[in-house]
């Protein structure tokens, strides 16, 4: 008698179930039809999903003001955000699914550069253009344009650039010539390190401990006493911004806050971040694409803006996806079509106005952009100038 | 050199009184149930999040954040003990591996739909670092041995001496017979229940001032660091859960120190494997459960 019972409420409850879900499957292809699809892959949750959070909100925020300001000759913005959990798999099943069941034209994701290296090929099938805004890994385009790829750009700088600034301001204007390696162990962490390896000869640095650690890592203690008695005199970190203050905070615990400073990147510059350990991210030095300090009328514009509408300050994913949809508006708009094909080609000989300088692209798909550097001096980021490089693609 | 090794020691130690507060309630839980608990590490994060709720949502000091996040825990527990573990009593296998699992997706996400799946700040706490005899650690990570040890020294008292504890490990040997005498199987395994994901929450509040970070995904990790734990122990076992904890926290530390961080994930099953090649039964199975 239990068991009817049960089954009998478990059958309304799934139909009840199934009759509230009804609109939310209803198809998205009866949304008015001169609309610009635009998919956003972003970790949405797992141990990235503050990057996905700010990197939606960044995107959503310039579809609405483009919107609101009439569309671009009159096609409205429709963003459709899936969830790629920072993982390649994940990432390429929320690929396939804006692809196939949204039916995007245009893709912006992932911010994990292993993740958008899974999506590369699965953009190349669908013929379906992908306009990378945060992932760094100089891979991504060494294998689009001329290089393979024709549908992936990157409106993002490598770490290639990042890796070499870094390395030149410690050694000249720090004097450092002993690091210690601490970096997140993925193709970002890892990609950055063997370009800074290429580069500390040049400097006379050495490196004395090499150590990853995998996300969700929440126990340094070992590894910042073994950095602490191995004399470096600062640590190397292509980190998490999540992982920043584990991080921070164990060092001061194992004594290494205010003698050994990071240097890399990984959110050093934000409030939160500082205030968890404000003596051990005293004089760190980090490499962004941007920060809400960098002073420019447009960045101050965006900050102004995102802050209004969200409550809380931008990062730089809000702000790179921000800029990258406003990027797609412009490409459009020269191609005077929502065609992927025309768009593609408008957006290879753009020359488009950003917050950091003019964005060009190379013929490998790769944005010229620079990279800002910035210390933190008494608890404030301090920018310290933007660095270009030129990227030397393998032949 | 000496010193050194030493200090990794202790802060093996550290890391092992956090593992053993979570797995002596999954040990325990196996020993009444004899099924593995796959949400335990959800128990963990439920705990934290409580205490968060309370420090941040209502500006309550940490002391009191700890008691609120062990009785947030002790709350889900009892529910989930009530509606799904009762019935797991005589079920077979898969059933509580799929229940617990089901289990701890559902809190996951239920966490991630109320908080938002981004990487919270946990303030409060004592972080200041003191010295002892050279070695520097946050005061918190003091009270976290301290506590760990009191758990273990109550736990042995009341499985030894309490009625509860002895019905604890009747139930733990042979489930037909407490029926015939009379012990109630199912209020002793909700107990059991609620008293193990209490102490995986209370774990949880004591470990957040040092890794600051609370997130509704944070239990996984720790359900994969504390399976091989109760099976080095011997499942069901409280003390071996204590010293399998203690050698798995100590090797990581050593293996972070002088092979690398990013072989420390790899410790806990490879140290599994060599025990289930060696002495099957777990490394301290001689004795009886508890």
């Amino acid at each position: 008698m239990a068991n009817t019972v049960h089954r009998r409420a478990f059958c309304l409850l799934a139909s009840a179930i199934c009759l509230a879900g009804a609109p939310v499957f209803e198809t998205p292809a009866l949304a008015q039809d001169n609309s610009i699809r635009l998919g956003i892959v972003a970790p949405m949750s797992g141990p990235n999903a503050r990057y996905g959070a700010f990197s939606l909100r960044g995107a959503q925020l310039a579809a609405k003001d483009i919107n609101a300001a009439g569309g671009i000759d009159g096609r409205k913005i429709q963003i459709f955000s899936a969830d790629s959990q920072g993982t390649p798999v994940e990432g390429v099943s929320a690929t396939r699914r804006l692809i196939d069941q949204d039916k995007v034209d245009f893709l912006i994701g992932d911010v994990s550069s292993s993740v958008t290296l899974a999506m590369q090929p699965v953009v190349e099938d669908a013929g379906v253009l992908l306009i990378n805004a945060a992932s760094s890994n100089p891979k991504i385009t060494y294998a689009a344009g001329v290089g393979g790829f024709k549908w992936s750009f990157r409106n993002y700088p490598t770490d290639e650039n990042r890796a070499l600034i870094v390395a030149q301001y410690a050694a000249e204007k720090r004097g450092f010539t002993k690091f210690a390696v601490l970096s997140v162990d993925s193709d970002y962490g890892r990609s950055a390190i063997d370009f800074t390896k290429k580069y500390l000869p040049r400097f006379n640095g050495q490196i004395l401990t090499e150590d990853y650690y995998k996300e969700g890592e929440v126990d340094f203690r070992s590894v910042l006493a073994k950095i602490r008695d191995s004399g470096a005199q600062a640590i190397i970190m292509y980190g998490l911004a999540d992982t920043t203050p584990i991080v921070a905070r164990q060092m001061t615990e194992v004594g290494l806050a205010g003698k050994v400073p990071l240097i890399g990147n990984g959110e050093f510059n934000t409030e939160k971040t500082i205030k968890s350990a404000p003596k051990a991210l005293e004089g760190a030095v980090e490499a962004a694409a941007w920060l809400p300090a960098w002073d420019s009328p447009k960045s101050k514009g965006f900050v102004t803006r995102f802050t209004a509408e969200y409550r809380e300050a931008p990062n730089n994913h809000a702000y790179v996806h921000w800029e990258t949809v406003n990027l797609l508006g412009k490409a459009v708009e020269a191609a005077k079509s929502a065609d992927r094909a025309k768009v593609r080609d408008a957006l290879a000989k753009i020359k488009y106005d950003s917050a950091v300088g003019e964005v060009t692209f190379d013929d490998h798909n790769q944005a010229k952009l620079p990279m800002i550097l910035l210390q933190i001096e008494d608890g404030k980021p301090v920018v310290k100038g933007a660095y270009s490089a030129d990227i030397d693609y393998p032949r | 050199m000496l010193f050194q090794i030493s200090e990794q020691v202790v802060n093996g130690i550290v890391t092992g009184a956090v593992y053993a507060l979570v797995a002596v309630g999954m040990t325990m839980i196996f020993g009444v149930l004899r099924a593995i608990n796959f949400a335990h590490g959800e128990y963990y994060m439920v705990g934290t999040f409580g205490a968060w709720v309370a420090i941040e949502y209502f500006d309550l000091p940490y002391p009191v954040a700890i008691v609120a996040g062990v009785i947030a825990t002790a709350f889900v527990a009892l529910v989930i003990g009530q509606f799904v573990m009762r019935r797991m009593v005589g079920a077979p296998a898969e059933a509580g591996v799929l229940a617990t699992l089901g289990i701890a997706l559902i809190l996951q996400n239920t966490v991630i739909l109320l908080f938002g799946g981004g990487y919270k700040f946990f303030e409060g706490g004592y972080i200041e670092p003191v010295t002892i005899l050279g070695v520097s650690l946050a005061e918190q990570r003091l009270l976290i041995i301290a506590v760990a040890v009191l758990v273990f020294f109550g736990l042995e008292l009341l499985v030894t001496y309490s009625r509860m504890g002895k019905a604890m490990r009747a139930v733990s040997q042979n489930v037909e017979c407490c029926a015939v005498v009379g012990i109630d199987v199912r209020k002793v395994v909700v107990r059991t229940f609620v008293l193990g994901a209490a102490l995986a929450g209370l774990s949880g509040v004591l470990t957040a001032p040092v890794n600051v970070s609370v997130y509704g995904g944070m239990g996984e990790l720790i359900t994969f660091k504390t399976l091989p734990i109760i099976i080095m122990g011997g499942l069901g076992n409280v003390r071996g859960t204590f010293f399998a904890a203690m050698i798995l926290g100590i090797a990581e530390s050593l293996v972070a120190t002088y092979v690398g961080l990013q072989f420390r994930d790899t410790v806990g099953f490879a140290t599994l494997m060599l025990v289930l090649m060696w002495r099957p039964h777990g490394l301290f199975s001689a004795q009886a459960r508890y």
